[in-house]
């Protein structure tokens, strides 16, 4: 596998802050790679120093193996926390401005333009777009260059239900194609459904990271729900316990490793209980999440 | 350069404040021109013994060669109208972030500043251009009879005058970097005289000799007032080489704490 990106040791301060803590990280080439972690946690900043803009206080960082350059930057698209454009300019011009300084053929434009469907709003002033139209306009910009590498943070911020739809097919497509993708963003759901890999920082150090696939491994959980006043007691005699909680109205069992919902079912059979519910959940992305932020300290 | 100029005017142009204060620029500057008359008859007003001893409609304001310094010279005045234009155009990436996204889009902040220069060198050079056509005009309008010996003496004004402009423009562009707010770099770029002035006059009775060195003063130095001569005192009527290497040493030094300005900072 190519080595995208390798960052050594990364750090920013700003002062007494430590936005970004000595970062240790590696992105193949065709990884969709997800950076999580709450407000302030150091996303942006770290996309900063990688696109050239924030100043590292320590450490280091390469693009395909080489130091980064300006020439490097032409080849990655970037949307960093906000559309920025200008507002006096027109949508197809700002797109203009950008290939010239990406340095690519103003050929392009069409094609990225109907790619988010501005094609029909392209004369307009950018200062007149809705929210959703400026976060599309950034996204067209940043495929400009038809790069190989695209990084989005926060892309659909602002979007309505069907646009982050729309942008998550974009974001398949372009992956698709063997593209590395990074992207920070809160919606777990859309980490969980685009990515193949992700980080997760707190307070600008990394506490995990890994495939997503292995999300969801590790121990179960079972939903249980009967007729019996004591069922409480009842689950927790079964071997393959480990908690008992109560949520909704029904009991969410945590079992022991090597235990299975099934299991749990014929014990509750042999006890001559009959489950009206039984459901055995795998652990989504937005509880490990917040499972490896409170466990980090 | 050519495509880092193409860039930067590729941000001006579609810009309707550009237009505004480049069209107000050379409206005034005709108009300047245009008024030189009541300007002496102002001189008359003002100065003591100006009227009585010359009749103001012989001084030869518009004729070859003293045209040339005088336009110079009164242009010279105007040269903060595009040094605003400047200042706007440079705290406006600041303020919409585009200096950011530039950066990020894979210009070099070396680049990104350089798009900037080369603007100012082609306003200056416009200017200039601009000037002497003004002037070039007036004087075979106004000169009674034209003699190619001395016609052109005082054209070297022309280089000194583009450099005044240039230097000039670099300062400003120097305040917006620093400054970043558009407001504030405007006040502080129209208050910088009296700044300047201030500070003089406090040591000219200790080291009258730095007074040259000041940065303002040494971009004044490079087009002398030329009016002086209507009442027959000594002016100076060439350009000085030293007050050009002087003002020569501050762009570098504007241009330069710039680029230091911008690779120091995070965007
Ligand atoms: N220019 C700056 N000056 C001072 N502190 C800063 C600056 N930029 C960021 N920080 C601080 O660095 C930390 C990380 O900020 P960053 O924007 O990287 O977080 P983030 O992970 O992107 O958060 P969010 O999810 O809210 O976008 C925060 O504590 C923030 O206050
Ligand atoms: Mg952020």
């Amino acid at each position: 596998m190519n080595t995208v990106l390798a960052i050594q040791d990364l750090s920013k301060h700003f002062g007494k802050i430590r936005a970004v803590n000595n970062l240790n990280l590696t992105v193949e080439a065709g990884q969709v790679f997800g950076m999580l972690g709450p407000n302030g946690s150091g996303k942006t900043t770290t996309l900063g120093m990688l696109m050239g803009v924030t100043n590292p206080t320590a450490g280091k960082f390469l693009w395909f193996g080489e130091e980064p350059t300006p020439n490097v930057r032409r080849k990655i698209g970037a949307v960093l926390e906000h559309p920025i454009f200008y507002p006096y300019l027109s949508g197809q011009k700002n797109l203009e401005l950008n290939a010239m300084i990406k340095e690519c053929p103003a050929e392009n434009i069409p094609r990225v333009l109907d790619l988010v469907e501005l094609t029909e709003r392209k004369d307009d002033k950018y200062k007149t777009y809705s929210l959703g139209m400026k976060q599309r306009l950034a996204i067209a910009s940043a495929l400009l260059n038809d790069p190989t590498v695209l990084i989005l943070d926060e892309p659909t911020n602002g979007l309505d239900p069907m646009g982050i739809a729309e942008i998550r097919e974009i974001i398949k497509k372009i992956a698709a194609h063997g593209k590395t993708i990074i992207l920070a963003s809160h919606l777990l759901d859309e980490v969980q459904k685009v990515c193949t890999h992700f980080a997760i920082l707190k307070k600008g150090n990394m506490v995990y990271s890994g495939p997503v696939d292995d999300v969801g491994k590790g121990l179960e959980t079972v939903e249980v729900n009967a007729d019996v006043e004591n069922l409480n007691e009842i689950l927790l005699t079964f071997p393959g316990t480990s908690s008992v909680n109560l949520e909704n109205g029904v009991y969410q069992v945590t079992m022991r490793e090597g235990y299975h919902g099934k299991a749990l079912n014929s014990f509750l059979f042999e006890s001559g209980i009959v489950a009206s519910h039984l459901v055995t959940k795998k652990k989504s992305l937005e509880k490990q999440f917040l499972e490896i932020l409170s466990d980090a300290r | 350069m050519l495509q880092l100029l193409k860039i930067d005017l590729k941000k001006l142009t579609s810009y309707r404040t550009f237009w505004i204060i480049c069209g107000l620029y050379f409206i005034t500057l005709l108009m300047t021109t245009a008024s030189g008359m009541e300007f002496l008859k102002w001189l008359a007003r003002t100065v003591e013994g100006f009227g009585q001893s010359i009749n103001i409609n012989r001084i030869p304001l518009y004729h070859f060669p003293d045209v040339w310094q005088n336009l110079a010279w009164s242009s010279g005045l105007l040269k903060i109208m595009i040094a605003i234009m400047v200042v706007i155009s440079i705290t406006n990436e600041y303020a919409y972030r585009t200096i950011r996204q530039n950066i990020i889009d894979g210009l070099s902040r070396k680049e990104f500043l350089l798009s900037k220069v080369y603007t100012n060198l082609l306003l200056s050079l416009l200017s200039m251009v601009l000037v002497f056509l003004v002037a070039l005009v007036t004087g075979l309008i106004y000169s009674s009879h034209l003699n190619i010996d001395y016609m052109f003496d005082g054209v070297e004004f022309y280089p000194a005058y583009f450099l005044e402009v240039f230097a000039f423009l670099s300062f400003a562009l120097m305040l917006g970097i620093l400054v970043q707010r558009s407001g504030l770099s405007i006040i502080l770029l129209l208050n910088s005289y009296l700044i300047e002035l201030i500070i003089k006059e406090n040591i000219d009775d200790y080291v009258p000799w730095l007074i040259k060195f000041f940065p303002l003063e040494s971009i004044m130095n490079l087009v002398p007032m030329p009016f002086a001569r209507y009442a027959f005192q000594q002016i100076q009527d060439s350009v000085s080489l030293q007050a050009v290497a002087i003002a020569l040493v501050w762009t570098f030094l504007f241009n330069y704490f710039s680029y230091w300005r911008l690779k120091k900072a995070d965007l």
